[in-house]
Formats: structure tokens, C-alpha cells, sequence
């Protein structure tokens, strides 16, 4: 069991892991911060951003920070699911052998799956993916396998949208998170990206990154720790409560968008198990605060991340998805008050 | 034959406009019915080659022409039209002659100079006659109230009442249409946010430290409405940009989101009378600041 001393000892090591990836992921602070509070909320994250800003990069980071095995595929239009499980080939005698696959060669101590570009994988794909998130679990060759520290990471570029496949809204809603991931923009991380060499080398970038001491097999213990150990007042609840109801229906609070009938904007809200993942994120936010209650600040700052890939507009609005979904969300958020 | 030849020669020679004023007219009004102190307008219009210019000198200066006549006006107009100068000289005369009975008078006539090739040419504008009458017969009359001169009947005054009805009802829609706008524009909020925390000290001023729910309420109520959206504790830096006046007392600002946050979002927090003292002075501070006394 893990107490509130051990609660705050392992503060001392969320922080210093987050530190290390923002030394070696520079100008992502934000999104470090979100990825350390998934960790320890113990969800899984799906990452979006353009070419080349990171993305990689940052996931390796966690993956070394975290320890653990660590497995990595490519999503391509040709992937199908038995090779996320298996691999046949033939041995050096020629006769024919199957291998365990990337999910499952590691057995219950894969702690980290990152799944690159997963949008370009068929939807059987993201199906075997929804049971291995949900459950943590896979079954093949007759029986079921455990992933119990399983911690799935997804990215997809939003630069190309050929020979993608669209998440399925049960799939993106097993993700506790969506976190864009942008270029920095401040001049002396630019200047630091470009001419140190030490950013130049992903591999040996990774291999300097410093120890973070972290136990992965001791992180479900811990999140659990953390969401009993870190109270909800009940205020704060009637607040979330105001927060989730305003996503489903945003008319009611008072919430206008320019050239939109809000009765018609959306065609589903956020999910109970959405919710869940949003207070889950809240609480280990508060704790990283260094805090045993959750404020409203908590839930705003991870609210947008939370809840981006939930809301499903009308078609008729869908292709302003990208304006409409940031300012309804920011909306909500200016709308409703606490207490 | 050539003698006929020779004599249409010199007769289409002889025929040729040498006179550098092709057009002289006047345009005068009625040459009747005038009375002392009227005005007589006067138009020359003198029509001349290219060449040749009107001498300004040579236009009648305003002022006394005679005992009896003032020239009050002279305005010249020139323009140049198919090859030829048009000038339109206009006059306007002034008539102090107080006659007995109906009398011919007459405007003089004038002399206008005009020079071609250096050469002067006077052209004489000739005199006008007209009729003036008096203003009353000549043996007196008397009313019984004396001469029966008197100045005109004054007249009637126009009811002003439907302007007036329309002003007002103009004004109205004015009024109406302000407060409309004001309303799209997000301007009434403004004008009642001005006084948010004296309603919010009206309020606390009923509670006790056990109302202390919703003392905290009517504060936040209060920044809420002048911050024109929900004030979290993690928002006063942008709230003292857009209102520098209450940064001045931050820390009690400060004070109160933390009070606040401990109060609503943790446990065994217990109100004490020194806190809605606190709150109070809070809200104090604040209704100064909105005042514009501090």
C-alpha cells in the first residue's frame, strides 16, 4: 500500500522524470506536463502534431524515463492485427515458426506501446487495439494474455489525410488524451534545435537522458494511491458536473459560437468513461501540484486535452472542426463558474 | 459681266463684321411700378471677337450714381464660347427718389471701354426709363387714432405642435435605438458591472460567518461580473491587466481565491467571524476602487 509519505516521495520522482524529458524534448512543456500526468493517471495517448516536431522524440523519452520494455510499430495500410500478435518465418532447419509479436514478445512487462502514425492502420486494427487499451489484455493462440502496465502512445500527423483510416470514436475514446503537439516557437529553442548537436542524434539524445528512478510495475499501485488519496469537495464535483453537461449541451450555458446553431453542433458529447479519465487526469494534476484536493484549476487545465477527441460535431460542421472544437471548449470553460 | 463679277466682289468684302462688338443687349425688368428704396437688377451682355478684352476700368463702380440712384452691385461673368468672348455685366440699382406723383426717371447710360490690339473701342450702354410712384397720395388722411400708416399685420404663427409631437417621438426611437445597440455592442453589462461591489457589500452586510457559502458566493459573483466571465485564482494576472485599479490590493485578492479555494474544494475548513470582517473589507476596498476614489 502506498501511503501519503510514499505519495510524496513519488512526487519527488514524477517531477524529476518530467524534468528530464523537458531537457530532452525542448520547448514541449505543456505537453510534457500532460504525458506526466497520463502516466501517472495511468491512460493512454494519442498525439497529434505536424512532421517532425517531436513526436518520437518525446514518446522514446517516456519510454526510457518509465523503464520497462518498450515496443514500437508503424501503422500502414497493410497492417493487419495478427501482426501486432505474431510473426511466422522460417528457422535455419526451414521448417516453419511462429514468434510472439510486438504486444506480446514482452510479455507482462511491456510497459510502453507506441503505435506511429496509427491512423494509417485498417480499423481491424484499431479494434484488436480498443481491447488491448481497455482491458489490458489480449487473447490469441486460445488463451488470454495480460499487459497489466501496458501504456499505449498513438500519434498521427495532421499534415496527410491520404490513405488514413479516421479513429473510430470508441477507439479515440479510450484515449485518456489527445495532445497537439506544435513547433516551439520561442527563438532560443529554435536556435538550440537547429545548432546544438546534441538534438541531432535522437538515439544518443535518448541515451543521456537522465535517471528518473521509476519503478513501471509499481505505477498501477500508485495511480490508484493517488485517486483515493486526492479528495473531491463537493463543489468541485457540482462544478465537473456543470462542465460535462455543458459539453453536451453548450446551448443551455449561454454558449454562442459565431455562425453556428448550438442546438445543432453536436451530435454526442463527452462519454461517463471520458469523465472518468478527465477526473483521473485532474487528480493526478493536483497531486504533481502538490496538493490533496482538486481545484477548478485542475480541471481546466486538463479539460481541453480530455475532451477535444470526444465531441462529435454535426456533419455539417465537422469541416471547421478545428476552430469550432477549441472554441467551444474554451467556451464552456468561461461560461461556467465555480462556485 | 465683270462688271457685275467685280461688283459681287466688293459687295461680299463690304459684308464682312469688322465692329468688335458683335452683340450688345440688356436684360431689364419691368420698366413700372417702383417705389423708393426699390432695386432695379440691370444685365448687360456684350458679345466680342476673341481679341478683343473689356477694360475692368472701365465698369461702373459701385456707389452714389446721382442725387437719387445708388449702384449697390456690379458682378462680371466672362466665358468663352464658339470662338468668341461672352461677358455678362450685372448691375443692380438702387432708387432714393421720393416722387409726388408717377415719374419717369431715368438710369444714365455708361461708357465701356475695350481694347483690341492695343487699340481702344468705347461701346455706349445705353440709359434705361422706368416709372416711380409714391408711397401714398399726396393730402394726408387722418384716423381717428392718428395717420392711418402702420406697419403690416403680423402674421399668423404656424402651430409648432406636430414638429414638436414628431421631435419627441424621434427622440424616443433615439433612445430606444441607443440602448439596443448598447445591448449588441456588450455596453450594459458594463454600466451595471460599476457597481458590483456595493450590491455585494449590501449582501454580505446581512451574512454571518454561518452564511459563509454565500458570502463567498456573493464575492465571487461580484469579480465574476466585472471580469464579464468566471474569475479563477489562476486568472487575477490577466484580470489586473484589463483592471490595474484593484491590483492595488492583490494581496487581499489573493487572500480570498486561496480562502476560497480551501473553503469550497477541501475539507474541515471553518468559517470565523474574522473572516466575513475580512471579506467585508474586501468588498469595501473594492466598491472605492469602483467608485473611483482610490
Amino acid at each position: 500500500m502506498i501511503t501519503q509519505i510514499h505519495l510524496a516521495d513519488w512526487r519527488e520522482k514524477a517531477l524529476q522524470f518530467e524534468k528530464n524529458i523537458n531537457q530532452i524534448v525542448l520547448g514541449q512543456t505543456p505537453a510534457v506536463r500532460a504525458i506526466t500526468v497520463a502516466v501517472f493517471a495511468r491512460g493512454h495517448v494519442l498525439l497529434e502534431g505536424n512532421v517532425g516536431v517531436g513526436k518520437t522524440t518525446l514518446l522514446r523519452a517516456v519510454a526510457q524515463g518509465l523503464g520497462g520494455d518498450y515496443q514500437r510499430i508503424e501503422g500502414s495500410i497493410d497492417l493487419m492485427p495478427a501482426d501486432l500478435i505474431y510473426y511466422t518465418y522460417l528457422d535455419r532447419e526451414g521448417r516453419p515458426k511462429v514468434d510472439p509479436g510486438p504486444l506480446l514478445k514482452q510479455g507482462e512487462n511491456l510497459a510502453t506501446f507506441f503505435f506511429n502514425e496509427i491512423n494509417r492502420a485498417r480499423p481491424q486494427v484499431h479494434s484488436l487495439l480498443l481491447r488491448a487499451m481497455a482491458e489490458r489484455s489480449v487473447n490469441a493462440f486460445n488463451r488470454d494474455y495480460a499487459l497489466p502496465h501496458l501504456q499505449v502512445f498513438a500519434d498521427r500527423n495532421r499534415v496527410e489525410r491520404e490513405e488514413t483510416f479516421e479513429l473510430p470514436a470508441a477507439a479515440k475514446d479510450r484515449f485518456m488524451m489527445e495532445i497537439n503537439i506544435d513547433t516551439p516557437n520561442v527563438d532560443k529553442v529554435l536556435d538550440e534545435l537547429m545548432f546544438n548537436p546534441n538534438f541531432h542524434d535522437t538515439d544518443q539524445l535518448i541515451a543521456s537522458m537522465g535517471e528518473s528512478n521509476l519503478a513501471y510495475y509499481q505505477l498501477n499501485a500508485l495511480a490508484e494511491a493517488i485517486q483515493i488519496g486526492i479528495q473531491t469537495s463537493p463543489t468541485l464535483r457540482s462544478y465537473a458536473l456543470s462542465l460535462w453537461k455543458a459539453t453536451q449541451q453548450p446551448q443551455q450555458f449561454g454558449i454562442q459560437l459565431e455562425d453556428v446553431d448550438m442546438a445543432q453542433l453536436l451530435i454526442a458529447g463527452a462519454s461517463p468513461r471520458g469523465m472518468s479519465y478527465w477526473i483521473r487526469a485532474a487528480k493526478t494534476r493536483a497531486w504533481l501540484e502538490n496538493r490533496a484536493h482538486v481545484l477548478p484549476e485542475d480541471l481546466q487545465a486538463v479539460f481541453s486535452i480530455c475532451m477535444t477527441h470526444r465531441l462529435f460535431l454535426n456533419p455539417m460542421y465537422s469541416y471547421r472542426k478545428d476552430q469550432l472544437l477549441p472554441d467551444l471548449l474554451v467556451g464552456i470553460l468561461q461560461r461556467v463558474a465555480a462556485p | 459681266m465683270r462688271v457685275l463679277l467685280l461688283v459681287l466682289l466688293l459687295t461680299g468684302c463690304s459684308g464682312s463684321n469688322t465692329d468688335p462688338v458683335s452683340t450688345l443687349k440688356l436684360e431689364t425688368p419691368r420698366p413700372f411700378g417702383y417705389l423708393i428704396g426699390d432695386e432695379i437688377p440691370f444685365k448687360v451682355m456684350i458679345e466680342t471677337d476673341v481679341g478683343v478684352t473689356l477694360q475692368a476700368a472701365s465698369i461702373p463702380a459701385t456707389g452714389q450714381v446721382n442725387r437719387w440712384l445708388n449702384l449697390n452691385q456690379v458682378q462680371l461673368q466672362q466665358r468663352e464660347l464658339h470662338g468668341r468672348w461672352h461677358y455678362e455685366l450685372e448691375l443692380r440699382y438702387q432708387v432714393f427718389y421720393a416722387p409726388l406723383e408717377v415719374k419717369l426717371l431715368t438710369i444714365p447710360n455708361f461708357t465701356l471701354q475695350l481694347l483690341q490690339n492695343g487699340k481702344e473701342i468705347s461701346q455706349i450702354v445705353p440709359a434705361w426709363a422706368f416709372n416711380i410712384s409714391p408711397l401714398r397720395e399726396l393730402s394726408i388722411r387722418k384716423t381717428a387714432n392718428g395717420e392711418y400708416k402702420r406697419p403690416d399685420a403680423l402674421p399668423l404663427l404656424l402651430s409648432t405642435t406636430t414638429p414638436w409631437t414628431g421631435v419627441v417621438i424621434a427622440l424616443c426611437v433615439a433612445v430606444v435605438s441607443g440602448f439596443y445597440l448598447a445591448a449588441l455592442y456588450g455596453l450594459l453589462p458594463r454600466i451595471f458591472k460599476r457597481h458590483v461591489f456595493r450590491r455585494a457589500s449590501q449582501q454580505l452586510a446581512k451574512l454571518s460567518k454561518a452564511d459563509m457559502d454565500q458570502a463567498l458566493s456573493c464575492v465571487h459573483h461580484a469579480f465574476n461580473t466585472l471580469n464579464q466571465r468566471p474569475l479563477f485564482h489562476t486568472q487575477v494576472h490577466d484580470f489586473y491587466r484589463r483592471h490595474p485599479n484593484y491590483k492595488q490590493m492583490h494581496e487581499q485578492v489573493d487572500w480570498f481565491f486561496n480562502y476560497s479555494n480551501r473553503y469550497f474544494f477541501s475539507n474541515g475548513m471553518i468559517a470565523v467571524a474574522l473572516d466575513v470582517d475580512k471579506l467585508k473589507q474586501l468588498c469595501e476596498q473594492a466598491q472605492k476602487i469602483e467608485r473611483g476614489s482610490q
